[in-house]
């Protein structure tokens, strides 16, 4: 599948302040990559610089082959990409019909059906101006806004924030079926059971660099915690193998996360005469816990 | 829709602008006759005020009107709500928080830019053939004529010399971004000065000096001759003005393609 999305070496600093730090991801067409990382990790900072709202410090992206740092290039990206940030908020002095009939102006393939349907699933008074919008009614109109689009890539910054349960599910169906249509949806999000539940590729940022860069599937079968007890307290040193992430010792306890190679792992565990070992599937969140935790 | 967005957003100020220049207008059409009869009064009065203006002012409603109006009061609500039609655009929008949405929209900022002003500048058009047809109605009524043919030079001439302002305030309010803030900075470096010199300048006039300090006078420029024609016209004052103009919105498109979001 052709790469869509592609930074290399992406930096962006705010004065001294470095949020993005050498950045190299790809995201491949079709997939719905989910973009991890704490707040404040160079999410938000990331996305703008893929939509040219703010300029790279140095380094370079592209997105479906136009330079994300050119304007000219910028525009013709900004035809092809659906965006929803993370601060929803819409001109509130318009009408959510007003709203919807200047957004589809721009874009020639404007998903009407979508739009019809998003209306009533969303229950959006079309008559009623933004400002006396909830929270959650706003969210909805900035995600019709995005979905409609027509788009062939859809970025979402923080899509669900601010809605309730129900109308996070319906969210999570419509980026399905949509990524089913062929759109690619590359989006960030805090809650990592929503990004199980859609994402087929995972991106992990910390502190302005990619630490995690894997498919779904991969993830799910290879990282494993093994946990060990020695008879004797035992050394960090001792555990320096490949595919080994995360090392945690208590005592004559031991607790591993691998990513790859397990078997060996578990066989270098053995030799080292552990008591007892157990070797454990890991959630996504553990997996994300451990990537951002307790890192200098 | 661009244009529509922009129209929605300083409609308040644009009718409020009508407002003002209706006032202003009226006010003065309406004090035409008390003002010829103190004028008249002082000149007849041995100790009384004695301007070389006098005569023409009571004489000649056109003159009066051009005074009172084109040369100061109307030019000058004119030329603040021109700045006021300028204020806003993305900048603006990143205060309310709705910048990120604009920017996700396949619209250059360059774009955005030329949208507010091109509403800007309509607006002001506008507010200044309001005032034209508030001035034709005032006169019928207190019986008095003004030729529309001059009316129309003299607001052409307010409204391409005034470009500037609109150009200014844009640039101002995306230096200084803020209602108060940028109005305060742009009635102080520019408000100011265009009073000061345009008071100054008036009152030499009255008594036949010039000065270097005329070439600064943007608002005798703004104003124009009493009499307008095609060959009164300040050509060199208005390509000045306009270059100045193309150096400010091109100031305004470089620091505005720069700004992070």
């Amino acid at each position: 599948m052709a790469v869509i999305i592609e930074t290399v070496e992406l930096k962006k600093n705010y004065g001294r302040h470095e949020a993005v730090r050498g950045l190299n991801l790809s995201v491949r067409a079709g997939s719905v990559c989910a973009f991890l990382g704490q707040n404040g990790a160079g999410k938000s900072s990331t996305i703008k610089m893929l939509l040219g709202m703010i300029h790279p410090t140095s380094g370079s992206g592209c997105i479906f082959g136009h330079r994300i740092d050119k304007e000219k290039e910028s525009l013709l990206i900004r035809q092809k990409v659906a965006f929803v940030a993370e601060d929803k908020r819409l001109y509130d002095y318009m009408t959510v019909a007003q709203m919807i009939r200047f957004t589809k102006s721009f874009f020639p393939r404007w998903n009407h059906a979508l739009e019809s349907r998003l209306v009533e699933q969303f229950d959006l008074p079309l008559e009623r101006r933004i400002r006396q919008l909830s929270k959650g009614m706003r969210t909805k109109l900035a995600l019709l806004l995005g979905f409609a689009r027509g788009c062939e890539l859809l970025i979402l910054d923080e899509p669900t924030e601010g809605l309730d349960p129900v109308a996070i599910e319906d969210v999570l169906q419509i980026v399905v079926s949509l990524t089913a249509q062929g759109t690619t949806v590359f989006f960030s999000s805090h809650q990592i059971a929503e990004v199980e539940q859609v994402a087929d590729h995972v991106l992990m940022i910390d502190r302005g660099r990619l630490v995690l860069d894997a498919p779904m599937d991969q993830l799910k079968e290879q990282y494993r915690q093994i946990q060990a007890v020695f008879p004797e307290p035992i050394e960090e040193r001792d555990f320096r193998l490949p595919g080994i992430e995360k090392i945690r010792t208590e005592g004559r306890t031991v607790s591993l996360v691998a990513s790859h190679n397990v078997d060996l792992i578990v066989e270098h565990v053995r030799m080292l005469r552990a008591g007892s070992v157990d070797v454990l599937p890991i959630s996504l969140k553990e997996i994300f816990l451990e990537k951002v935790k307790a890192r200098p | 829709m661009l244009l529509y967005k922009a129209w929605i957003e300083t409609r308040v100020r644009f009718f409020a602008g009508l407002i003002a220049a209706a006032i202003v207008c009226i006010f003065y059409i309406e004090q035409h006759a008390w003002l010829v009869e103190m004028w008249t009064r002082e000149l007849q009065n041995p100790k009384g005020y004695h301007f070389a203006w006098m005569p023409l002012g009571i004489h000649e409603y056109s003159w009066y009107l051009w005074h009172y109006l084109y040369d100061n009061y109307l030019q000058q609500v004119w030329a603040l709500f021109a700045v006021l039609f300028a204020f806003g655009g993305l900048i603006r929008e990143k205060n309310n928080g709705t910048v990120l949405f604009s920017l996700s929209l396949p619209v250059s900022r360059s774009r955005w830019l030329l949208t507010r002003l091109t509403v800007a500048v309509l607006e002001s058009i506008t507010l200044s053939l309001f005032a034209v047809v508030v001035v034709l109605i005032g006169s019928a009524v207190i019986h008095q004529s003004y030729s529309l043919t001059q009316l129309l030079l003299h607001t052409a001439l307010m409204v391409a010399a005034g470009i500037f302002i609109i150009a200014f305030g844009n640039l101002c309010y995306t230096l200084f971004p803020g209602n108060y803030l940028s109005l305060l900075l742009t009635l102080v470096i520019l408000g100011v000065p265009y009073l000061l010199l345009q008071t100054y300048m008036q009152h030499l006039r009255y008594l036949g000096r010039t000065t270097w300090l005329g070439y600064l006078d943007f608002g005798h420029a703004m104003a124009g001759p009493w009499k307008l024609n095609w060959t009164s016209a300040p050509w060199l004052t208005l390509l000045m003005t306009w270059t100045l103009t193309a150096v400010l919105i091109g100031a305004a498109k470089v620091y505005g393609d720069r700004i992070d979001y």
